[in-house]
């Protein structure tokens, strides 16, 4: 019995030896070992803009919020890509112009994107689009996938790579958002005046006909309603006003100060044990 | 009721000068409670009383105007993530025993000592109250300053919230978990205070900050729902004996809809301490305005002999030290929201050189 023992222990020695030969841990420790030192999933944005669009980023955003993954962030130029003469300071220009701005759309987005606890990376490239992303790929570990804004064709890109492509489109975010920012102050100061004019009437309402009112609101008991009720309507009226006064003054609260949601913690990461092949002896 | 209101009720004339005098107290007081929780109130109704106003019409009306500031006050905090709707609502709740049971108490004095005796008890608690308290939160105050900003819970909070005694109360805003039974004197103290001199968060604030470790910020947010409570529940009881001069209320709110937004938005450019520094210094001055006038209320409780015209000096000089407290507690909100907002705006220069000056 001893023996036959003896001999199963050898064996699997033997095996394990073997293994480690070949490079093919299989102890749990060097599984462990290798989760570790894992670097995180990444999702590549590709759009061929300054900064990306909105849609494109937020989609992703969302995906990596959900899934713990990273983002990278990339803006390629193909009219400036390095076809053509060589040197070119002009081109040269127009490149650095690129990168600086693709850069600080970067870095607002990592900032936003900070308290989320989601990594981002923007790279800049020049030239084709699929060759690009292809080069992003090679440097990059992990990528799991790529998300191509509008203007992206998938079949630009997916010719070079090996690695699902998803294009998201549509321009209606942009617009509306454009159109917002052109009018906000008309707006603004129409809903100011708007409201002033509400609160005024309501003021002239109140003491061009002081007798009447002085007469009913002193009464007590169940005429106590009527005070209050007022008070109310003009809290929100003249309240509002306000509001939109101290706002179209430029005074408004800094969003330095107001209190920040801490880092939100991600789900630590499931270990996914690989499957392997394990012959029984 | 209604008899009381007939024989008491004279409600004055407006002319320019009072409804002017009306605004911008009014907007003075709601800057400052916007930033602090509260405030105001204590030179609102002795500056009514001195335009003729009755005293009883005087507190009405102002407390007719509190509640309404204190709740766009409150919203407005509430959007900048500063405002804790529950420790305020149960603080709420046991301040209507504090007020109760403050009532009660002034009544009896009342009855016992007439009404010298009635100010008297005011104007000592007044004193006491705001001496001991005021002068521990202006200590804090520059004690943090001069750490360099870092507010720290007390020794006391921290000790109270490790204590579990149950029902054990989460506070999410606040970020607190405490025994509800430490929540309920904070709360009672505070409508008690109100009930004696109109000014229950100078109880308030303190006694979350220092007794159950909330911070400045949200404390004194957390104030203007406490204040909301009360003064809506007050102006109906007010209201229905029909003291409540309505004119004079919206004339005050005309201002202090104005002041209340900006002492918020203050808040957001600030550091945390300013709010113990504005509500320390405002509190000393006022104790030291109450104990101006104590001598006069000794004199009419016969105790002392006071000449007259130290008398009339000594009222004066106690309205205005009050005046001050508040122009201070103004002037301290204002100029410390003006540095915070010029060195923003260099910081965004600064940035916007460094992004795009190479191009």
């Amino acid at each position: 019995m001893m023996s036959f023992m003896k001999k199963i222990q050898e064996k699997e020695k033997a095996r394990q030896q073997e293994a480690l030969r070949e490079g093919n841990v299989r102890t749990p420790e060097g599984r462990e070992a290798v989760t570790k030192d894992e670097v995180s999933r990444k999702i590549l944005v590709v759009g061929k803009g300054e900064t990306l669009d909105a849609e494109a980023i937020d989609y992703a955003v969302n995906l990596a919020e959900r899934l713990g993954y990273d983002i990278i962030a990339l803006s390629v130029n193909p009219t400036l890509g390095s076809k053509g003469r060589v040197f070119s300071p002009y081109k040269q220009l127009l490149r650095e112009k690129f990168t600086q701005k693709a850069k600080a759309a970067g870095e607002s987005l990592q900032k936003k994107l900070a308290l989320k606890g989601i990594n981002v990376e923007q790279l800049v490239k020049f030239g084709d689009v699929g060759q690009a992303v292809a080069e992003v790929n090679r440097q990059m570990k992990r990528i799991e996938f790529v998300i191509t804004q509008d203007g992206v064709k998938e079949t630009e890109v997916s010719g070079e790579i090996n690695l699902p492509v998803f294009s998201i489109t549509g321009y209606q975010g942009e617009r509306t958002m454009a159109k917002a920012a052109d009018s906000s102050r008309t707006k603004m100061i129409g809903k100011t005046v708007g409201l002033g004019l509400a609160a005024a009437a309501l003021y002239a309402a109140v003491f061009l006909n002081t007798d009447t009112v002085m007469k009913y609101f002193t009464k007590g008991a169940w005429y106590a309603a009527l005070p209050v009720a007022t008070v109310f309507i003009f809290s929100f009226v003249h309240g509002a006003f306000a509001s939109q006064f101290w706002s179209l003054m430029g005074i408004e609260a800094t969003k330095k100060a107001q209190p920040r949601p801490t880092a939100a913690k991600r789900p630590v990461a499931r270990k996914r044990p690989r499957p392997q092949l394990r012959i029984d002896t | 009721m209604h008899d009381v209101a007939a024989e008491t009720v004279k409600f004055i004339d407006l002319n320019t000068a009072n409804i002017l005098f009306l605004v911008i107290v009014g907007f003075i007081g709601g800057l400052v409670s916007g930033f602090i929780g509260s405030g105001g109130a204590f030179v609102l109704t002795p500056g009514m009383m001195s335009l003729g106003v009755p005293g009883t019409v005087a507190v009405a009306s102002n407390m007719c105007h509190k509640f309404p500031k204190a709740m766009v006050g409150a919203y407005k905090r509430f959007k900048y993530g500063q405002v804790d709707i529950k420790l305020g609502l149960v603080m709420a709740a046991s301040a209507g025993g504090g007020v109760w049971v403050g009532i009660n108490i002034q009544q009896w004095i009342l009855n016992q000592w007439g009404e010298a005796g009635s100010n008297l008890y005011v104007s000592l608690s007044f004193v006491i109250i705001l001496v001991v308290v005021g002068g521990y939160v202006f200590y804090d105050a520059w004690k943090t300053a001069r750490t360099g900003g870092e507010e720290k819970v007390c020794a006391l909070a921290q000790w109270l919230q490790s204590i579990n005694l149950p029902p054990m109360m989460h506070f999410k805003t606040a970020n607190i978990r405490i025994s509800m039974w430490f929540t309920l004197p904070i709360g009672f103290a505070t409508g008690m205070l109100a009930a004696t001199i109109a000014v229950g968060g100078f109880i308030g604030v303190p006694g979350m900050i220092y007794v159950l470790g909330v911070s400045g910020l949200v404390a004194s947010a957390s104030e203007l729902v406490i204040a909301f409570v009360m003064g809506f529940g007050g102006s109906i009881k007010w209201a229905m004996s029909g003291m409540v001069d309505i004119r004079l209320t919206l004339l005050i709110l005309a201002g202090s809809l104005f002041g209340v937004q900006l002492g918020a938005i203050g808040t957001t450019y600030v550091k945390e301490h300013m709010i113990k520094v504005v509500m320390g210094s405002i509190m000393l001055i006022v104790a030291v305005s109450r104990a101006l006038a104590i001598p006069t209320y000794l004199k009419d409780l016969e105790l002392i002999t006071v000449a007259d015209s130290t008398n009339k000096t000594l009222m004066t000089a106690s309205f205005l030290s009050m005046c001050f407290a508040l122009g201070m507690g103004a002037l301290i909100i204002l100029g410390a929201m003006w540095r915070a907002k010029r060195a923003e705006a260099k910081e965004a220069a600064v940035a916007l050189e460094k992004s795009y000056g190479k191009v």
